[in-house]
């Protein structure tokens, strides 16, 4: 969820950081270099890209959900604190990111780019100096931001598989990768509790034990008897041979597949979303995954079984619904749970739950306020008065979540529960029937943004987007 | 000024109608006093530091006349020091000319338009949008002299200014062009600790000391958390919570000085 707390600031960076280099060079009379655009004094290097301003975001499905059950505290503790920078060290809460910066609705972030951390969009540096100057190894050597979905059957970690416990992994990149403080066991307990909740998306596509099912076409099940088929030059490796259908296409093994190392086999389920490939991220495409195995195991596949090999790869890493639209109705999901998650950390007394949901509730609702701009922003227009009702509610939300912590700080927390009450009646009976109301003239209406966008780069005289992409 | 005027008076409607017993409703007629005179004491800083605005944005035109760059960009920061200041007034009491004078972030006019220029391409071609900078910032000085300083709008002002600062982040901020997005903050602080100390300080201190000393607090720790050196080293985090605890408390003290709750945004009630 607080994939939204720098959102506006991301847009901004977004909109110009990228293209103010290539256009402003050319014309600067001044030093160049020290044009502030987002380089200057930002915590994240000039032409850093978190893409928190998508409008299409990874949909996220936990396994209680198809149980039917509600998610437990411990879950929702661990979601909250995964989308807390404040669980992170210095620089990521500096710079607004938290876990799910990067792991999106617990997936990947196909788009994140970090210069001098990222080779690729979508891969991470995590031995950088950045984050963590002690676990600096002074190479770069990015690897892939992974999804999360199914991490719970996908043991072991790490690209390199080199910890065996999902718990122990987590702690590694709260600590070792970004610095933060020793978590405590519970918190701990928590994120791990929330990742193994984070399901893979139901795949229409497949039957029992990972076979096409009936909706397969020809290519497919050519494709399907191809990946199963033993490899010329070693009858005792197949595709299917690592990647094994009936387990998550995965065989929790290392193997050197010539990428320079071993490395364990990833899971080819909802894999159509999961690009960049192979564990630095090399590849975007499954075409250039086929032609790297049929290159490095001499299979000889012929033009169509190439072809039938990655339209069966479609077919396996598909998704039924793999992306929500962000807006009002999908912020105010987590919000539901947050919300439940508080009242319930109140009435346990439990401090640093509360401190949490109050944090991460308070910067969701500030990010949701700033999505109705007010007067100042000339380039939405319409519904002003909405807008700034919608902004009012938004913030005296914000401020009742304060008066929680308050109270909690004074150890009353017989006001905080009283406080819930009000929190509860802005939250849900005010402030989201605004929002929803005054949806069509925010920022997560499309056509707004556009506007917004084309204002600015108007105003910094910078060329169209299609001449500046990367 | 004829839209404070009014709105002041539907205010004080309102608070007469929703006023639960008579002896509420009487109270701001006998608190009434006091404050509005220590509004009125406020008037003279926002003549000052508006007039300081004004005086900068004069020169910047000037500058910009002598295709001096560096000289109109050193104005331009300067002219937006008594601006900043006094934003605890201006986005609530004059918003066109607000919207005028400081739209953002994607305005071709005022000042992030012609900062968009100045430091964004560092162009000295920014004379017409300076022009009517200047035209509205004397129109805004004109006003000064006899605008109705209510003192519920005022106390609007801090609270919406005092929100707004805390979701300031180290990742450039409002002023990112020209670099003085932390200058910005600063001068928000001061204008906040400013009009507090001279309307509020004292009335809240008579009817709630403990509350006061809450307040007064907040807002030292407010200022604090953005006297550093470098935006980079900016506690967001700190900073969030110091403006929210100034928020409530402003909050709990209006009714304290028979004032209603502050609204975080003007004309949302």
């Amino acid at each position: 969820m607080t994939r939204s707390a720098k959102r506006f600031s991301q847009g901004w960076r977004r909109g110009v950081g990228a293209a103010v280099g290539l256009s402003l060079l050319l014309a600067m009379p001044w030093d160049a270099a020290s044009f502030p655009i987002d380089g200057d004094q930002t915590v994240l290097p000039a032409g850093s890209e978190l893409n928190e301003d998508a409008v299409y975001v990874p949909h996220e499905i936990l396994r209680s959900e198809y149980r039917g059950d509600r998610i437990s505290y411990m879950v929702a503790l661990g979601d909250l604190a995964f989308n807390s920078p404040s669980i992170l060290g210095d620089v990521a809460r500096r710079a607004g990111m938290s876990c799910g910066t990067c792991h999106v609705g617990g997936a990947n972030n196909a788009k994140l780019f970090i210069p001098g951390l990222s080779s690729h969009p979508g891969t991470f540096d995590t031995t950088g100096a950045l984050f963590n100057p002690k676990a600096d190894n002074h190479v770069l050597d990015p690897v892939r931001i992974p999804s999360l979905r199914g991490a719970r059957v996908l043991a072991p970690y790490g690209h390199d598989g080199r910890i065996a416990s999902l718990r122990d992994f987590v702690r590694n990149v709260i600590v070792g990768e970004f610095a933060g403080p020793e978590p405590s066991p519970a918190l701990l307990d928590a994120v791990t509790a929330y990742v193994q909740e984070i399901d893979f998306l139901p795949n229409p596509r497949l039957g029992a034990r990972g076979r096409l099912n009936d909706t397969a076409t020809e290519a497919e099940r050519r494709g399907e008897l191809l990946f199963a088929k033993p490899f010329p030059h070693d009858p005792t490796l197949s595709c299917a041979g690592c990647h094994r259908p009936a387990g998550a296409f995965v065989d929790h093994l290392q193997h050197d597949i010539g990428s320079g190392g071993l490395y364990k086999t990833p899971t080819l389920l909802n894999a159509n979303f999961n690009a960049p490939y192979f564990h630095d991220g090399r590849y975007e495409s499954y075409d250039q995954v086929v032609d790297h195995f049929d290159r490095v195991y001499a299979l000889g596949l012929s033009e169509q079984d190439r072809g039938d090999l990655v339209t069966y790869l479609r077919a396996i890493g598909d998704a039924r619904q793999p992306y929500d639209s962000d807006g009002v109705v999908f912020r105010f999901k987590d919000i539901e749970t947050f919300s439940l998650l508080l009242t319930q950390a109140i009435a346990a007394h439990d401090r640093a739950a509360i401190d949490l949901a109050v944090d991460t509730l308070g910067g969701e609702l500030r990010d949701l306020a700033e999505q109705f701009p007010d007067h100042r922003d000339a380039a939405v227009t319409g519904a002003l008065v909405e807008r700034r009702m919608a902004r009012a509610a938004a913030k005296d939300v914000v401020i009742s979540l304060r008066r929680i912590a308050m109270a909690t700080t004074a150890d009353d927390f017989d006001a905080a529960a009283a406080e819930y009450k009000t929190f509860y009646a802005l939250i849900f009976t005010k402030a989201m029937p605004l929002m929803r109301g005054t949806e069509p003239w925010s920022l997560f209406n499309p056509a707004v943004r556009t506007a917004r966008d084309v204002q600015r780069r108007g105003l910094l005289r910078l060329p169209e987007p299609a001449q500046v992409q990367r | 000024m004829k839209r404070g005027g009014v709105t002041t008076a539907r205010s004080w409607k309102r608070s007469l109608a929703s006023g639960a017993a008579m002896a509420l409703a009487m109270a701001p007629q006998l608190r009434a006093a006091p404050l509005e005179a220590a509004a009125e004491s406020y008037r003279h800083y926002l003549i000052d530091d508006l007039g300081q605005a004004l005086a900068g944005a004069r020169l910047l035109r000037e500058r910009l006349a002598a295709h001096d760059a560096a000289g109109a960009r050193s104005a331009w920061v300067a002219a937006r020091v008594g601006w900043e200041r006094s934003e605890v007034f201006t986005s609530g009491f004059v918003p066109e000319l607000d919207q005028r004078i400081d739209a953002w972030p994607d305005a071709s006019h005022g000042f992030h338009g012609i900062e968009a220029s100045l430091f964004g391409v560092s162009r000295t071609d920014t004379g017409a949008e300076t022009d009517a900078l200047i035209a509205d910032l004397a129109e805004l000085n004109a006003q000064l002299a006899h605008v109705d300083l209510a003192p519920q709008r005022l106390l609007n002002g801090i609270a919406r200014l005092a929100f707004e600062l805390g979701g300031n982040k180290a990742d450039g901020g409002e002023s990112r062009l020209s670099g003085t997005s932390l200058k910005d903050m600063q001068s928000n602080a001061d204008g906040i600790a400013l009009a507090y100390r001279v309307i509020f300080a004292d009335a809240v201190a008579a009817a709630d000391p403990k509350l006061a000393a809450g307040a007064q607090s907040a807002i030292e720790r407010l200022q604090a958390d953005v006297k550093i050196a470098d935006l980079r080293n900016l506690e967001a985090d700190r900073l969030r919570t110091d403006s929210e605890e100034l928020v409530a408390l402003l909050q709990m003290a209006a009714p304290r000085i028979a004032l209603d709750r502050p609204t975080l945004e003007e004309g949302s009630r």
